[in-house]
């Protein structure tokens, strides 16, 4: 559960205080435009929780460890077609962009939302296609019941319509180096250069 | 076949796979035409790419049957022809199945043999 410290709401509800209540977008869904407005950006303000998954080199892989780093933590499934791979896309420009020293204290993740297809070396090789540098991006996968509570938590809605294809809330949570959620980018494609901006903001409070 | 080519790859090769789909302007690489690409290669070779994926597009191979690779390798294939999009598909789907019992490879025209298969 992500709350705001001085409350136990669910981060879905702080979403809808805050936007007043937000279209969200669904990859795969039809009825979302590819690239939604810059609008899709909000400031939060959530504890996010210690959770447990596995990496793409089958290695368990714990939220807790990442504790002194920015954190941009995003939502796909490898046979998506349409917003996961202008995500990944975005992520890595965005790592690419970041100097040695600022990837010192800058962790990607991604979180698997189709664990059935998604194993560890089906995102290891999704990542190597667009190398990925692994030093600082872990790909995270799970079983069903490890990561319904990290989709809950961040208020990720997923829906299994066949196998390997998937309808899922399009989110990229930036946390900050306490594990507080700060922002969240509600956009199928995030502008990469104004998410290096609010990560060199985050790294500037440090 | 249709259902699948529109599920997992208009997006971005586009309804005549030309490249164009809607997410397509967005990618940081170009997608290609499969006039210029699929006409070129085999048989074995698209299969690989779909099964294995290639750059930006996904890997099926985890996900899609045998089968439903193989109708998506004839999909591609297919819209490579020049002017020929779903419509087309649409329109004579029907009259291929019902009269067609020879493979699928043959009806469309044999690639040269794969490469595993030249030594």
């Amino acid at each position: 559960m992500i709350r705001r410290p001085s409350s136990t709401v669910g981060f879905a509800l702080i979403a809808s205080a805050l936007l007043g209540a937000p279209r969200e977008s669904m990859a795969h869904d039809p009825a979302s435009p590819t690239a939604a407005p810059e609008a899709e950006r909000h400031q939060v303000h959530a504890v996010v929780n210690d959770f447990s998954l596995t990496d793409q080199a089958g290695r368990p892989f714990r939220f807790q460890t990442l504790r002194g780093k920015v954190v941009l933590l995003t939502f796909l499934y490898t046979t998506c077609s349409d917003v996961c791979p202008l995500l990944t896309a975005n992520m890595r420009a965005l790592q690419q962009s970041l100097t040695a020293r600022e990837r010192q204290d800058v962790y990607f993740v991604s979180v698997t939302t189709d664990p059935e297809v998604d194993t560890p070396s089906v995102l290891k090789s999704y990542a190597d296609r667009y190398k990925v540098d692994f030093s600082d991006w872990s790909f995270l996968t799970g079983d069903q019941r490890s990561l319904e509570p990290v989709w809950k938590m961040f208020g990720v809605k997923v829906e299994r319509v066949a196998r390997g294809l998937i309808n899922h809330t399009t989110l990229t949570a930036l946390i900050d180096s306490k594990g507080v959620m700060r922002l969240v980018y509600l956009d199928a494609a995030p502008d990469p250069k104004r998410m290096l901006a609010d990560v060199r903001g985050l790294l500037g409070q440090q | 076949m249709d259902r699948l080519y529109a599920q997992r790859c208009i997006g971005c090769h586009g309804l005549t796979g030309k490249g164009d789909g809607p997410t397509a302007a967005f990618l940081p690489a170009t997608v290609p035409d499969f006039r210029e690409t699929v006409q070129r290669r085999s048989v074995t070779q698209i299969r690989n790419i779909i099964t294995k994926g290639k750059g930006m597009m996904p890997a099926y191979g985890p996900a899609l049957s045998g089968r439903e690779i193989q109708d998506m390798v004839l999909m591609v294939r297919f819209l490579s022809q020049l002017d020929r999009s779903p419509k087309w598909w649409e329109r004579f789907e029907p009259l291929v199945w019902a009269h067609c019992t020879v493979p699928w490879e043959v009806v469309l025209g044999y690639d040269d043999p794969p490469e595993e298969d030249k030594r």
